[in-house]
């Protein structure tokens, strides 16, 4: 009985992470998170590199035993996370395609129409849908 | 701050960088998301003949003829009135086009509004502007790589597609408060809504034969 309790416990506790872990991060809070982490080091190595121009982590990366690894470990989550969203906003119209037709048939695209549709008709939304649109930060 | 408020100011941004209302821009800065949420109802149309490059040589010419600063808004200041726009703080290194991480998460709060579907379809000018401490060139040029710094962030970090990003500096040509051209309030990035990507699509056809 012990151990169904600490199998269960377990598998709540995998549930739980695959929950946040599936819940990607808003590009604000994404940019807050860089700035918490790395700002600090940013500003007192890097000062003459720009967020855009590609060599920010490599000059982070040439002080790495003087700036956090938690600057590191958080770029990296950023950069999944924001991955992971612009590939969930790519692929919104393929998985919710089939959705949007059978529930939002003539509803005019534009000013988020058919997402407040899909929203809204979100009890009869097949599951693959609504994460797509969870994952594109849409919910 | 809890995900509601935040999603909630993202939208709000987005609304106003759309909507196409006919009130006058007022001299609202927003620069955290409450501040964007509440600041942001102004817009009108497009205007189709006011592009980038427009802009770049309206303001390239009054530097050139050394035009005198009036106490009215400028031409562009008044032509640029009538679009959609935010005005935002962004904290730059002093002199610099390197942008402070200060204003990194207010970056993002401009690419979550670009990237949600009410602005999904438009494109946009980031304009930069100083106030006239230095001299007329130097701030147009100064301007001018502000404004590229951060349509490169918001390409290559926030990944919103380059073909709905324009950057243009206006240096000193576009005060905010003519009456006081020191002002730092002069100083600020103001984003418009310039037009469609592609033509808006056909309602959704129905799965059914």
């Amino acid at each position: 009985m012990k151990r169904h309790i600490v199998g269960l416990a377990a598998l709540l506790l995998a549930g739980m992470a695959g929950s946040a872990s599936a819940q990607t991060m808003s590009y604000s809070q994404a940019g807050a998170l860089i700035a918490k982490s790395c700002g600090p080091s940013i500003e007192r190595f890097c000062a003459k590199v720009n967020l855009g121009s590609g060599e920010l982590q490599q000059c982070l990366m040439q002080h790495q035993d003087q700036v956090p690894s938690s600057c590191f470990n958080d770029y990296k989550a950023v950069t999944a996370s924001i991955a992971k969203r612009v590939a969930a906003q790519y692929d919104s119209y393929k998985v919710c395609g089939p959705a949007a037709r059978q529930f939002c048939a003539g509803v005019q695209p534009g000013d988020a129409n058919v997402l407040d549709c899909l929203l809204e008709a979100s009890k009869v939304v097949p599951p693959a849908c609504k994460q797509v649109l969870l994952d594109a930060g849409w919910q | 701050m809890t995900r509601f408020t935040r999603l909630a100011g993202g939208l709000a941004l987005a609304a106003a960088l759309a909507a196409p209302l006919a009130t006058a821009a007022t001299a609202q800065t927003a620069d955290t998301d409450r501040q964007i949420m509440q600041g942001l109802s102004q817009a009108t149309m497009f205007d189709p003949s006011l592009t980038a490059q427009v802009l770049r040589q309206m303001a390239q010419d009054a530097v050139n003829q050394n035009k005198p600063l009036t106490l009215d808004k400028s031409e562009i200041a008044k032509r640029l009135d009538k679009l959609a726009q935010i005005n935002v703080q962004i904290q730059f290194a002093l002199g610099s086009a390197i942008i402070r991480p200060e204003s990194y998460a207010t970056l993002g709060a401009i690419a979550d509004a670009m990237h949600h579907p009410i602005l999904w379809n438009y494109k946009f000018i980031v304009v930069g502007n100083t106030d006239t401490t230095g001299t007329r060139a130097f701030n147009l040029k100064l301007s001018q790589e502000r404004a590229d710094a951060i349509v490169q962030a918001l390409e290559t970090v926030f990944r919103v597609s380059p073909d709905r990003l324009e950057a243009v500096g206006l240096g000193q040509e576009a005060l905010q408060v003519p009456s006081k051209p020191e002002d730092p309030i002069n100083r600020r990035v103001q984003i418009f809504t310039i037009g469609n990507v592609k033509p808006m699509g056909n309602p959704i056809p129905t799965n059914a034969p």
